[in-house]
């Protein structure tokens, strides 16, 4: 096993059982301050070292990915892989990306400015493993050697030093989910190189051409939504079920009786929310509707397929399924005729829909998409809700999802909205454009198998937990005084979830979460009682 | 006479290489949206990271585009290599120094050409006064400073990665080469300097050019010459010519957030492009359906 100091790149080939270990991780201030900074990882299973790749730093998240059982396999692997390494690199099969990759492979100068961006490669006191680099290194160092005249003529001495065995391969893969995709280092690239879009491209060889990805973004993510309309397998029936219980439950909380439109012809817009919060935060889809009520828009669901989930797992590892759910999105909101479609609290759904499907077809095949943050911030603006901002008056900081500032420039509209509802209001350091993922982006909140929730616990919120511990250091250890991190994502909300029951922090020190609609629906100045549950006697 | 050659030859070659290579890129397909903000050409909402899409209904209205900060955040980064400078100040200094260097060096070239081309036409150079002696002191100004900043830079670069872990084990030969090859180059240009601190054989040599006459050489300007004539050869064949790629990784690339509108030129774009029919495709089940092919 190498010491995280002394990891090379070209070492990713080497037989090991284990190539290397984090044996570091960044202190915390108060009041975890005490706790010891050398983690204890439990050993991967020997039944999951037999069957998966555990060799890179003995965690598994591509659960699909087994080890073959014979050479034969494995050499099939191999050159299956460097088949999609050439499509890759190839106009013909990679034209929506050929340009950028093309730079961010040529142009590397290894000046490191990137690293001390990356907040993993910061949670674990720089382990060579995690710094953004290592892995587009490694990545440049099979192109040079398989894809290049010099590589093949010069080997080592311009860089293509490395043995291409299973092991490299898998490992590679693995590593490409050990980044988060929040592409906070390209922020600082003088060169301005990605190499966030770098992992993403080896995602994309595992699934594109492999066929392997995590299932809870492949099988039980992109495949499930095309087939039942949701990721989270919820099907029309129960979407339609959920929405009745939803008005029931509005009316028990809030004394308002709301009837939610559901596929509403000819409606200004349609809002898609993540299905995961109709399933995980209810108080979510019901306060979009109270606001909306009460701002009188003209609004509608859809039940249709794809109409009601707005994820697009495809974006954080397939072009193909990325492409698929997001026509199919469109599609749903052409058959209602509306005139536009409004995401809710999703980071990922908000670029996927809005950035990223921009340039995937043309003319009356799309329909303007937006965020709900503008038009929540018009509302407010123009006075169309009664607000009593003294109902939160409690510490608020804002968790930016990176898809939304760092992806999208949607900055100033949530903190516009923040200051009419939230007194007491606090911003993380760094924050806005600059801010730290959450630690669950690119699919991490919602891969759970084998060990991989122990790194993303411990590793890649890390950087978040220290920013929440920070910015309530003045209040944290009163348990009386609620705090609340208002994360507008389903997929943030779900990292916070993890960290505030992994570090106790709700149980201890009374640190809550939710997104920034419930805020505002709780300052609604008509409410007898308040919206969170936290706040009642 | 071969010098001479040799030295058109070297010129035109970083010329059109660096040419071949930027439109080899500009040549490449439309490619999806990689917004990366702060984006410097947002009109009044750059200055904290905004966009267009901050407002409801972006697509119906104008999209405020300022080529100032444009302009000012590319120059920045051109000119003071500013991101360095912001997030790694101690390399900056080293690489700063090297690329000042060289700039400078490109403004004593330009120098020693106006002066041969005083010369040229019977201005004497410094002797006839006024902007002669002017040319003659800011070439000896721009290319003492350059040359001691090149050589500084590439040899504190060079240290730096041979030394610093973190950086050699990322570091190949060639790597070390180049930095090798523009030290040698600028050594070898301050070995024949100092033998006449005014660089009068710079305008000499310069002369030769623009009249096609034979350049006088002795072994010391030989020996620069061609390292420096090779060295123009092989940038542009490496990652060195990031002078060309950068120009497409921000403007074409983390800056472009032009959005496919009706009648747009993006929209033409992406119209010519889905014309365009693979003949082969990814591998895997999922992909051996027609629709998600690209």
């Amino acid at each position: 096993m190498i010491n995280g100091k002394h990891l090379k790149p070209r070492d990713m080939g080497k037989p090991a059982d284990q190539l290397t270990k984090i044996d570091r991780l960044m202190p915390l201030p108060g009041p975890f301050d005490k706790l010891d900074t050398a983690p204890e990882f439990k050993e991967p299973k020997e039944e999951w070292r037999e069957k998966y790749c555990t060799t890179l730093d003995g965690f598994i998240a591509i659960d699909t990915l087994k080890r073959p059982e014979t050479k034969e396999e494995e050499e099939e692997f191999v050159r299956k892989f460097l088949q999609g390494l050439g499509k890759m690199l190839s106009e013909e099969t990679n034209r929506g990306i050929i340009q950028p990759l093309k730079l961010s492979i040529e142009y590397c100068a290894k000046c490191n400015t990137c690293s001390e961006a990356c907040h993993i490669f910061q949670s674990t006191e720089g382990h060579e493993l995690y710094r953004p680099i290592y892995r587009s290194e490694v990545l440049r160092k099979i192109v040079k050697k398989y894809f290049t005249k010099s590589g093949r003529l010069l080997g080592g001495l311009v860089g293509a030093d490395i043995d291409l065995n299973w092991e490299t391969v898998a490992r590679l893969g693995e590593l490409s989910y050990r980044c988060n995709l929040c592409r906070r280092c390209a922020q600082t690239c003088p060169l301005g190189l990605d190499n966030g879009l770098l992992a993403r491209e080896i995602r994309k060889i595992f699934s594109q051409e492999l066929g392997i990805a995590p299932k809870a973004l492949h099988e039980k993510g992109t495949e499930l939504q095309l087939k039942t309309g949701s990721s989270t397998g919820l099907t029309k029936p129960a979407f339609l079920d959920i929405i009745e219980f939803l008005e029931e439950d509005l009316e028990e909380k809030t004394g308002k009786k709301i009837k939610i439109p559901i596929d509403k012809e000819g409606a200004d817009i349609l809002l898609i929310h993540n299905a995961g919060e109709y399933m995980s935060w209810p108080e979510n889809p019901m306060a979009f509707a109270i606001l909306f009520e009460e701002a009188g828009l003209d609004w509608t669901l859809s039940s249709d397929l794809l109409g009601y989930d707005n994820v697009n797992y495809g974006l954080f590892y397939d072009d193909g399924q990325a492409k698929k759910i997001a026509l199919k999105q469109f599609e749903a909101a052409r058959k209602l005729g509306v005139k536009r479609i409004v995401l809710g609290e999703c980071g990922h759904a908000h670029k996927a829909a809005v950035v990223t499907a921009d340039r995937m077809t043309y003319g009356a095949n799309k329909v303007p998409v937006e965020s709900f943050l503008p038009i929540l911030r018009d509302i407010i603006k123009d006075n169309r809700l009664k607000l009593d901002p003294s109902k939160n008056n409690f510490p608020v900081t804002l968790h930016d999802p990176c898809n939304v500032v760092r992806q999208m420039g949607i900055v100033k509209p949530q903190r516009d909205i923040l200051k009419a509802v939230a007194p007491q209001f606090w911003e993380m350091t760094p924050h806005g454009v600059y801010n730290y993922c959450c630690g669950g982006g690119s699919g991490f909140a919602i891969m759970n198998s084998f060990n991989f929730p122990e790194w993303r616990k411990n590793v890649s919120v890390r950087m978040k937990v220290k920013q929440i511990l920070e910015v309530f250091q003045d209040t944290l250890e009163d348990a009386s005084i609620p705090k609340y991190i208002c994360a507008p994502c389903s997929n943030c909300k779900g990292s916070m979830r993890d960290i505030l029951e992994h570090y106790q922090l709700t149980a201890k020190y009374n640190v809550q979460y939710a997104g920034i609609v419930e805020l505002v629906v709780n300052a609604l100045a008509d409410l007898d009682r308040p919206f969170f549950e936290f706040l009642e006697e | 006479m071969l010098l001479l050659i040799f030295s058109y030859f070297a010129l035109l070659s970083f010329i059109f290489l660096s040419l071949y290579k930027a439109v080899q890129y500009a040549r490449m397909p439309v490619h999806g949206r990689l917004d990366l903000y702060p984006i410097p050409k947002e009109k009044g909402k750059a200055e904290y990271g905004g966009s267009y899409m901050e407002e409801s209904g972006w697509w119906r209205k104008k999209h405020e585009i300022s080529f100032a900060g444009e302009l000012k955040e590319m120059l920045q980064e051109m000119l003071f290599i500013k991101r360095l400078f912001e997030h790694q100040k101690s390399l900056w200094w080293l690489s700063y120094a090297l690329h000042l260097g060289i700039y400078l060096l490109i403004g004593w070239t330009i120098l020693i050409f106006t002066g041969a081309g005083f010369e040229l036409v019977g201005v004497a150079v410094p002797s006839s006064g006024g902007l002669a002696r002017l040319i003659y002191y800011l070439t000896i100004l721009t290319g003492a400073a350059g040359a001691v900043l090149t050589a500084f830079g590439s040899a504190a670069l060079l240290f730096k990665r041979l030394v610093m872990p973190s950086f050699k084990k990322y570091t190949s030969a060639q790597e070390y080469f180049n930095l090798l090859f523009i030290f040698s180059t600028v050594v070898s240009g301050i070995n024949v300097w100092q033998q006449d601190v005014g660089f009068n054989y710079g305008r000499e040599m310069a002369r030769s050019l623009l009249t096609f006459q034979p350049i006088q050489a002795d072994a010391a300007l030989t020996v620069h010459i061609i390292l420096l004539g090779l060295l123009l050869i092989y940038i542009p064949l490496t990652k060195m010519s990031h002078y060309a790629g950068k120009y497409f990784t921000f403007h074409k690339v983390l800056w472009d957030n032009a959005p496919n509108l009706p009648g747009s030129k993006v929209e033409k774009k992406i119209q010519e492009g889905s014309q365009f029919k693979p003949k082969i495709t990814w591998s895997a089940p999922h992909w051996q359906t027609t629709d998600e092919k690209k």
